[in-house]
């Protein structure tokens, strides 16, 4: 039995229309799309599987995972999340997904975190028993009950970030999107949410995940595979093990280097001169 | 549509819960329609005479008029601004790009985040009448309170066609309320808000005439005044309601285009 990949992405093209300020601004909505950020994408996320996109700013990473998740409408080819179009099947495509952006945490800072829970949980379709039960199992899984009860305001930014997994996962998605879910944590807490990661999420099998991350540690940690990202193209989508082979390199980070043009010895000094 | 009540409720019930936190603006505001309802005692009693009241058209004093027109004006105002507000808070605060991941739709959003501001906005009216009515003489015991509530509904679904486009307006180009510009600005000149409309230039009067709040305050002020029956202000009604029937519909076709416009260009979340 050929089984449906959790994300299948085909031929995805991307372009914006330009920045405009001033009066011109006026213009934007009804401009052309002139600016490509992704330039025919294409790959599958299987089943339970975790892959990480992997690119420097602007390569595209962002820009794909706002597609997946309905936020954004691509200029050309087709996403699918569990078999189902994110244009022409948004609603459903959001049933089955999960997204969460390390960048902000998009709570109201005056609900309590079991407030907030219980109100992201009931839009997502779980009736008042149901989503009371989830939260109860994901704030012991994530260590946020002593937190729960506090307005979200007076929470630190890893306990908010937890949150904000907890909600991602509260109506048990099968496809989890995250998008530098670590960007805004500092040292310890990003190892904390690393570790609440791969022992709460992962290691179940029945989620498959999505992510971006610049954190080449991250990566190492969480993702069977990775796709290598530039300029809106796909460069590489395998595992560590045989990118390396495949580059001749011995650490991600020089694989990732090769991949995107720059020598091994590659320094930001030279790429400014 | 069980479901749909269920997803109205629940932006109502967050709506309360937030408001709830915010206690002292809760008396701030009963005590600012106590200075409101004042203030407009006083005035009227500066400039109060026989001619006057003869002028006004419902008769009574100066105070119950303008009490009318500017009370009404709020509940305009709240129309027109709520479901900007609701976008712009949302998408300030980051909520925004997670209420749209939830199955849950925009319009829905945007809908269950406008029955809290209305209710509060209803109650202010309220309590500026009770304050009229308990220390400055407001006529509150002949009102036909049915057909005010009629005229609150109808006005409400009129030019809540009004507020979406607004809202549509915001999502293309992310500041400014264009609707609640021009009607409010020429409805307190143009809709007899402070003054009757008959002491306006007949071009001016003529403007009147096609302003939908002309209709809403002269139906309000003879439920109110007059104790006018629902039978007894069919016209503004039904005006109200053929607004309503045109803006209902248009706004949610733009408001559907701006959405995917503003999907297809990736500005939806910004500032």
């Amino acid at each position: 039995m050929v089984t449906q990949p959790a994300i299948r992405v085909d031929r995805i093209e991307k372009s914006f229309p330009p920045a405009r300020s001033g009066w011109r601004a006026f213009l934007q909505p009804f401009e052309k799309p002139s600016v490509p950020a992704l330039a025919g994408l294409s790959f599958e996320v299987r089943e339970g599987e975790s892959v990480a996109l992997l690119g420097a700013n602007g390569a595209g990473k962002s820009t794909l995972l706002r597609i997946l998740a309905t936020l954004l409408l691509p200029t050309h080819g087709h996403a699918y999340v569990s078999g189902h179009e994110t244009v022409r099947d948004s609603r459903e495509v959001r049933r089955r997904l999960g997204y969460h952006a390390g960048t902000d945490h998009g709570f109201y800072a005056r609900l309590t975190g079991r407030e907030n829970l219980l109100f992201f949980g009931r839009l997502n379709q779980l009736s008042s028993a149901a989503a009371t039960q989830r939260i109860a199992t994901l704030a012991e899984q994530f260590h946020l009950a002593e937190f729960l009860d506090r307005q979200v305001r007076t929470l630190s930014s890893g306990t908010v970030q937890r949150l904000s997994l907890a909600r991602a996962l509260l109506h048990q998605p099968r496809v989890l999107l995250l998008d530098e879910p670590t960007r805004s944590l500092d040292a310890i807490a990003a190892a904390e949410f690393r570790r609440f990661l791969k022992s709460a999420v992962l290691r179940n099998g029945e989620t498959s995940l999505l992510f971006a991350s610049h954190t080449l540690a991250e990566v190492e940690l969480l993702a069977t595979r990775v796709a290598v990202l530039h300029a809106g193209r796909l460069l590489a989508c395998d595992t560590i093990s045989a990118l390396k082979r495949s580059t001749g390199s011995a650490t991600l980070e020089e694989v990732f280097l090769r991949l995107t043009g720059h020598p091994p010895d590659f320094s930001p000094e030279d790429s400014a001169q | 549509m069980i479901r749909l009540i269920e997803e109205l409720w629940l932006f109502f019930r967050r709506d309360l819960i937030i408001a709830r936190t915010y206690r002292t603006l809760f008396v701030m505001e009963i005590v600012e329609a106590f200075l409101g309802a004042a203030l407009f005692y006083y005035v009227s009693r500066f400039v109060d005479s026989p001619q006057l009241e003869h002028a006004l058209p419902q008769g009574g004093t100066y105070f119950a008029f303008a009490l009318v027109g500017y009370v009404f004006l709020d509940y305009l105002n709240a129309a027109l601004d709520t479901f900007d507000r609701s976008l712009e808070e949302a998408r300030d605060s980051g909520t925004l790009e997670h209420l749209l991941v939830t199955q849950t739709s925009l319009p829905v959003f945007i809908i269950g985040s406008a029955f809290y501001p209305f209710l509060s906005t209803t109650l202010r009216i309220a309590v500026y009448f009770g304050w009229g009515a308990a220390f400055f003489g407001f006529p509150v015991h002949g009102a036909n309170w049915l057909a005010v509530f009629a005229i609150l509904v109808v006005s409400l679904l009129a030019f809540s066609g009004l507020g979406i486009l607004s809202s549509s307006y915001l999502l293309l180009f992310k500041r400014g309320n264009p609707a609640k510009w021009i009607l409010l600005g020429v409805s307190s000149i143009v809709s007899g808000m402070l003054f009757p409309v008959s002491i306006l230039p007949d071009w001016l009067q003529f403007v009147a005439r096609l302003n939908p709040v002309t209709y809403a305050l002269d139906a309000m002020r003879a439920a109110i005044l007059s104790g006018s029956g629902i039978i007894a202000i069919w016209r503004p009604l039904v005006a109200l309601l053929l607004f309503a029937a045109v803006l209902l519909p248009l706004s949610g076709v733009v408001f559907t285009w701006a959405l995917k416009r503003t999907k297809a260009t990736g500005t939806l979340t910004h500032r």
